[in-house]
């Protein structure tokens, strides 16, 4: 991209309550059509009738189906008039970043529910044989999206690290029980063969597919990669990203957050293939305006450059925890602090810290809004 | 003697889960949240109680993290952001120490669920230790962690005479920051010794046993000074603690063996952990070791219900034929 600042977003947005309902089969309320149609609206659906009309029909396969590609075209258009310059459709396709794949691959069995925190929890799965491959998870909602998008796209991927990490891994430790002795030497290899089986039988396969079909662009989504900062551990991260991405030719960018960035700098030059870091800030900032020692967040951004990462930084400017709605000042600001302390504002794209999912439409519009607006502002003071 | 217990949080069976999210959303009330706890520590209790447990807890179940009743009951701190419970896919909320720690009132009495203890099993109960109190906390009113370690150890000796006046026999204190491993690399060995001090001044005077549980670490690493730390028995995580490591050195406190893995739903093979728990007995035979319990090597808490029900089943059937060997 030619402008400076670019702004993108990181994946997921809520799932409106007409999406929900209807994909559930369930009633819509005189309410969830509303916000259907104002939405519409608001961001400029082409058929806003149409879709009223579809969400009064009975529930059927088929009014189903059509929900989800109506759902991935708001949030298409709802990026689009946010004014983003690259986007995905809020992951509308998918019940969640990992159930989603899981429930696509062949190998898995869902367990139950177990803690994230306080009263959230996560479903999580057993991997109780080999991972097969059966049948694409991304391509059909990137085709759709790229046929719809009238802007840059980039496909947001879970990353198998993240995968096997937040599942239980009974086939490969049950596989070599009799094989290694030492517990702690069984876990690790057990989990080196589970994420390599994975990056070879499913992710590469996926990827293929997803290049195949035209994209040009993918963020390989690893939340867990620091979960476990140790050698070893890394070692494996690293490798299987390397393996992931190995041949294709395609942009590939890395998000992780909420992390041990000590960590992950040590280890990003090690990482293959990778043009983008996108990284959680915000969250970890003030909310005071200015340049310099006030932007606190920021502080581990050098660790990345003095670790010789010379790629581009996907900069979370906004917060996606809190509803407080950055002022276009803070996000230019933060854009200017880093661009300051890296010395090259090209690397620069101005990005929310994760995706969006946990605020409501009204909130992530305005916070969005106000990220564009931002970045222009900091455009005009390089000017 | 040999005997088995649970070693912390355990998970929230399905139908908790469906009403605290409930609750969370609003759709649910206090009444129905209270009597799903109500009958969810009941079935935490029957499925210790068919394992034959040496003590028996009430679940944990109210606990959202390890620390948060200390960190909401406690003057002088406040809840702060989530940070990563260790190399889990779960999170606490993080104490930040603003002023003096001042124990005012009971810091556990509401979320205890002693009504739903029997009365023919000693009870449990399970505290952070101050080691790993002090290291998980942002310290922003003592001059140093150790400092806030004593502070804390003052209070938590407090409690644990409270707990024994309300009729607990045994007190876990649990220690994953003391071996594992990113936190123990920047730990210099010598501050063993004010961990130690810090534990007597936790247990003096109290009439309970008490246990030091390590786990996502390796216990040799805090060998042998955790030989001399001032508890009855010391637990370990033979998931994370090479088994070998343990033979150089003579134990006379009790063992509790986290024999079964809390981190994975694979049920284990019964006869592979009778080996292991033979091994370790076999390694420090010649120490005057005393109680051994057998154990999860952590809260079961990272598993859905039904595999940790199905992993306390286990952990009473190991020690029942190990006692069954005699070594009880």
């Amino acid at each position: 991209m030619d402008k400076l600042f670019p702004t993108q977003e990181v994946g997921s947005l809520a799932k409106p309550a007409w999406r929900v309902k209807a994909c559930r089969g369930e009633r819509l309320s005189r309410k969830d059509i509303s916000e259907a149609v104002e939405w519409g609206r608001k961001i400029g659906i082409e058929s806003v009738d149409e879709v009223a009309h579809l969400l009064n029909e009975e529930d059927s396969a088929k009014k189903r189906k059509t929900v989800l590609e109506w759902s991935a075209k708001y949030g298409i258009r709802f990026f689009e008039s946010a004014g983003l310059d690259v986007f995905f459709d809020g992951e509308q396709w998918r019940s969640e970043m990992y159930e989603h794949v899981i429930r696509n691959v062949a190998g898995f069995e869902f367990l139950g529910h177990v803690k994230s925190f306080d009263y959230r929890y996560f479903n999580k799965a057993a991997c109780v044989d080999r991972p097969k491959y059966v049948r694409p998870f991304y391509v059909d909602e990137f085709v759709f999206t790229k046929q719809n998008a009238r802007r840059n796209i980039k496909v947001p991927f879970t990353g198998p690290y993240t995968l096997v990490d937040w599942t239980f891994n009974e086939f490969y430790e049950k596989k070599l029980s009799g094989k290694i002795k030492a517990l702690k030497r069984r876990k690790l290899e057990a989990k080196r063969e589970f994420l390599f089986d994975l990056v070879n039988d499913v992710v590469r396969p996926e990827i293929a597919k997803l290049v195949a079909s035209g994209a040009e662009w993918i963020q390989i989504d690893e939340p867990a990669a620091t979960t476990n900062p140790a050698d070893e551990e890394m070692e494996l991260f690293v490798e299987a990203f390397n393996s992931t991405v190995k041949g294709f030719n395609c942009k590939f960018s890395l998000h992780n957050c909420y992390s041990n960035y000590d960590v992950l700098a040590e280890h990003v030059c090690e990482l293959r293939n990778l043009s983008q870091m996108t990284l959680e800030f915000a969250n970890r900032d003030t909310t005071q305006a200015g340049v310099g020692n006030v932007r606190t967040g920021y502080k581990d951004i050098e660790l990345f450059e003095n670790s010789g990462f010379r790629g581009d930084y996907g900069l979370g400017v906004v917060d996606v925890h809190t509803d407080f709605v950055e002022p276009p000042e803070l996000v230019r600001d933060r854009i200017l602090h880093v661009a300051k302390v890296i010395g090259d504002s090209r690397r620069i794209l101005a990005s929310t810290d994760c995706g969006l999912r946990t605020r409501t439409w009204e909130t992530a519009f305005r916070k969005l809004r106000s990220m564009v607006r931002g970045a222009e502002m900091a455009r005009n003071a390089l000017r | 003697m040999i005997g088995c217990y649970p070693t912390g949080i355990f998970p929230r069976s399905p139908g908790l889960v469906k009403i605290t999210r409930k609750y969370a959303r609003g759709a649910a009330t206090e009444i129905e949240l209270q009597r799903a706890f109500d009958i969810a520590t009941r079935e935490v209790v029957d499925a210790q109680l068919s394992a034959g447990p040496s003590y028996v807890t009430d679940g944990m179940l109210k606990w959202q993290d390890l620390l948060r009743p200390f960190t909401e009951n406690l003057s002088g701190l406040k809840a702060g952001s989530l940070a990563r419970w260790f190399n889990n896919n779960t999170f606490y909320r993080k104490p930040i120490v603003v002023g003096d720690l001042l124990r005012e009132h009971s810091l556990i009495e509401n979320v205890a669920c002693t009504e739903h203890l029997p009365n023919d099993v000693p009870w449990k109960a399970i505290l952070p230790a101050p080691f790993t109190f002090a290291t998980l906390s942002d310290n922003r009113f003592y001059k140093s962690e150790t400092e806030l370690m004593f502070k804390y150890a003052q209070v938590l000796n407090d409690e644990i005479k409270s707990l024994a006046k309300l009729g607990f026999k045994y007190v876990q204190l649990s220690d994953p920051a003391i071996v594992y491993e990113p936190t123990v690399a920047s730990t210099p060995k010598k501050q063993l010794k004010d961990v130690g001090e810090a534990l007597g001044i936790a247990t003096r005077g109290t009439s309970v046993k008490t246990c030091l549980q390590t786990f996502f670490g390796d216990f040799s690493q805090i060998l042998p000074e955790a030989l001399e730390f001032p508890v009855n028995d010391l637990g370990i995580d033979v998931y994370e603690t090479g088994v070998a490591e343990l033979k150089e050195y003579s134990f006379d406190k009790g063992l509790a063996l986290g024999l079964v893995d809390s981190r994975n739903s694979l049920v284990e093979d019964k006869a592979e952990l009778m080996e292991i728990a033979r091994e370790v007995l076999k390694s420090i035979s010649s120490s005057r070791t005393r109680d051994v319990f057998i154990c999860p090597n952590c809260d079961l808490e990272f598993l859905p219900w039904q595999r940790a029900e199905e992993k306390m089943r286990l952990v009473g059937d190991v020690a029942g034929s190990l006692k069954e060997e005699s070594y009880g």
